[in-house]
């Protein structure tokens, strides 16, 4: 650990008594740090007085591996930087290799690319708020989202091969189109599933001890979410109406209706553990309005558009953001010439939340700390990279 | 919000939630028991475009070379040589690592005929790394030519069509990548 502790150690009690402060290890093989990070807990007792985390237990270099396998080699790895959504990984490396070239992407290629990224987002989501619940001691509502996600993989495997590691998207469109019978199933899905959302709301948002664990937790409010960084539905959390689908349009969302939900302070303060849950639970309900519009309106056509084989792109360097389910990811690529990418850079989401935990956790209790972790969806794969 | 309503409403909440959890004691349940208390198998149930553990019809491989390059990894690896006097391909050596293969499925896109491609298979443990490396070409072999016309061969006729109906079902369509 390089990072200086500079918290005095002894402290007189009262009474004259010295009390030692204690460091905890939390991880990194937690059940409730969702996956393998590590924290470094100073206590008091059974409130500390900072949680200091240490990362880099997963990094693989995936940045480097880029500049070594090409451009078209590298989509299988993007699966791996978030592998929860492993849609809009593809979607956003894809992006960024069609904006260094040039490349205009099919509609129907780009339909494609929206109904597979919102499967992706609801399968994340249904992760997130289902975790959420069993790190605050609620198993049951785990399993029924665990249940409904295997449906939605089950869609996925028939769209392109694979529960988890989907490399789907392509540079200049999608691998395969939809599958006959596609729309049908994925509608009659949807159908059955969207009264579920009103059963996990019953089952655990408005439970009164769920609520009471979540609401008033580690506020944030919408200037320090901003100073923080914090992206996607961190950010919405705390009141800030801003979505990257919406605000930065790319791909086909433009062509779709759907709201944005932020984060209220109904339970508690604006910004709390609660807000940011919630704003998971509205946005699988917009994600299946997304979908069915895409469903339904699906335009007839190629899904790729012809990309050369030894892929070259012109020299230059591109930025690219697309709202990946943990927030604003940004894929930074620049090429030379050649048919490997110079630099790779991706900005994730969870890194910023992972940044604001130290500050968060001041004064917090233990417990709460997995709250923390758990509202503000950290997936340490994406940490590291 | 005062003490006895707290109470209250903590014991509605719970119960309201223990009554949808009670509710699935009659719904149909989704978990199988995997491997031996199922009717069909798993492999039979799995979509067509499900990536399993790669398989190579050697009798339709035109030895191109294209699955080597696309792979990222570089599980592939093939000795492909012109004999000097029939000047036909001979492939001498067609070993996929499947220890090293991520089911990408970047190999089977490119390929021209559909030899190499993914079956649903899945189970693949072993006891030794030696042992997953599937060496496909037993003895030299002479790589298949395209005829002009269909396939006149009635022992390579069937092969070709079920690789290219592959290809037209998972590969992509516009040629991309």
């Amino acid at each position: 650990m390089s990072h200086a502790i500079d918290i005095d150690l002894h402290r007189e009690g009262p009474g004259g008594l010295e009390t030692e402060e204690m460091t905890l290890n939390m991880g990194p093989q937690h059940p409730s740090t969702h996956g393998v990070l590590r924290f470094v807990v100073k206590a008091d007792g059974e409130v500390m007085r900072r949680a200091i985390p240490d990362i880099g237990y997963l990094h693989r270099s995936i940045e480097k591996i880029a500049e070594k396998v090409g451009y078209h080699g590298f989509m299988p790895y993007t699966d791996r930087v978030d592998y929860v959504s492993a849609m809009q990984c593809n979607q956003g490396w894809a992006m960024a290799c069609e904006k260094l070239a040039g490349i205009e992407v099919p509609r129907r290629g780009e339909y494609c690319r929206v109904i597979a990224s919102e499967f992706g987002r609801i399968a994340s989501h249904l992760i997130s708020v289902g975790a959420t619940g069993m790190d605050m001691g609620a198993i049951t509502p785990f399993t029924h989202a665990i249940r409904e996600r295997e449906y939605i993989n089950d869609i996925l495997e028939e769209l392109c091969g694979a529960r988890l590691t989907f490399n789907y998207m392509r540079i200049g469109g999608c691998a395969w189109d939809l599958p006959p019978g596609f729309a049908k199933r994925a509608i009659a899905y949807l159908d059955r599933f969207e009264p579920l959302i009103d059963e996990y709301d019953e089952l655990i948002s408005f439970n009164k001890i769920y609520v009471e664990r979540l609401a008033n937790v580690a506020p944030i409010t919408a200037e320090r979410a901003i100073s923080w960084n914090l992206v996607g539905p961190n950010l919405r959390g705390s009141g800030v109406r801003y979505d990257v689908r919406r605000d930065v349009p790319y791909s086909a969302y433009p062509e779709f209706e759907f709201d944005v939900p932020v984060g209220t302070g109904e339970r508690g303060t604006l910004g709390d553990c609660y807000d940011r849950y919630m704003v998971r639970m509205r946005e699988i309900r917009q994600s299946c309005r997304i979908l069915r519009q895409a469903l339904e309106g699906i335009p007839a056509g190629p899904v790729v558009a012809k990309v050369p084989r030894t892929f070259k792109p012109a020299p230059g360097a591109v930025h690219v953001r697309v709202e990946a389910s943990r927030g604003d990811m940004g894929w930074f690529a620049v090429s030379d010439g050649t048919a490997f990418p110079v630099r790779v850079h991706i900005r994730t989401g969870s890194y910023a939340a992972m940044a604001a935990i130290e500050e968060l956790s001041k004064g917090l209790m233990i417990a709460d700390l997995v709250a923390v972790i758990a509202s503000l969806d950290i997936v340490a794969p994406e940490v590291d990279r | 919000m005062g003490y006895f309503e707290n109470i209250r409403e903590s014991v509605r909440t719970i119960f309201e939630g223990m009554a949808i959890t009670a509710s699935h004691m009659v719904r149909k349940p989704y978990t199988v028991q995997y491997p031996d208390r199922i009717d069909v198998r798993v492999q039979d149930t799995l979509p067509f475009r499900y990536r399993g553990l790669l398989d190579v019809d050697l009798e339709i491989c035109t030895g191109c070379l294209a699955c080597e390059r696309a792979c990222p990894i570089d599980c592939i690896v093939i000795d492909a040589e012109k004999d000097k006097e029939t000047r036909e391909m001979v492939l001498k050596r067609f070993d996929i690592d499947l220890a090293k293969c991520m089911f990408c499925g970047l190999c089977s896109e490119p390929c021209p005929t559909g030899s190499i491609h993914h079956t649903p298979e899945f189970e693949g443990a072993d006891y030794s790394l030696e042992s997953m490396i599937r060496r496909f070409v037993k003895a030299p072999v002479v790589a298949y030519k395209p005829s002009k016309g269909p396939e006149t061969n009635p022992e390579i006729a069937p092969i070709l069509k079920r690789g290219l109906r592959y290809l037209d079902e998972f590969a992509s369509p516009g040629g991309a990548s």
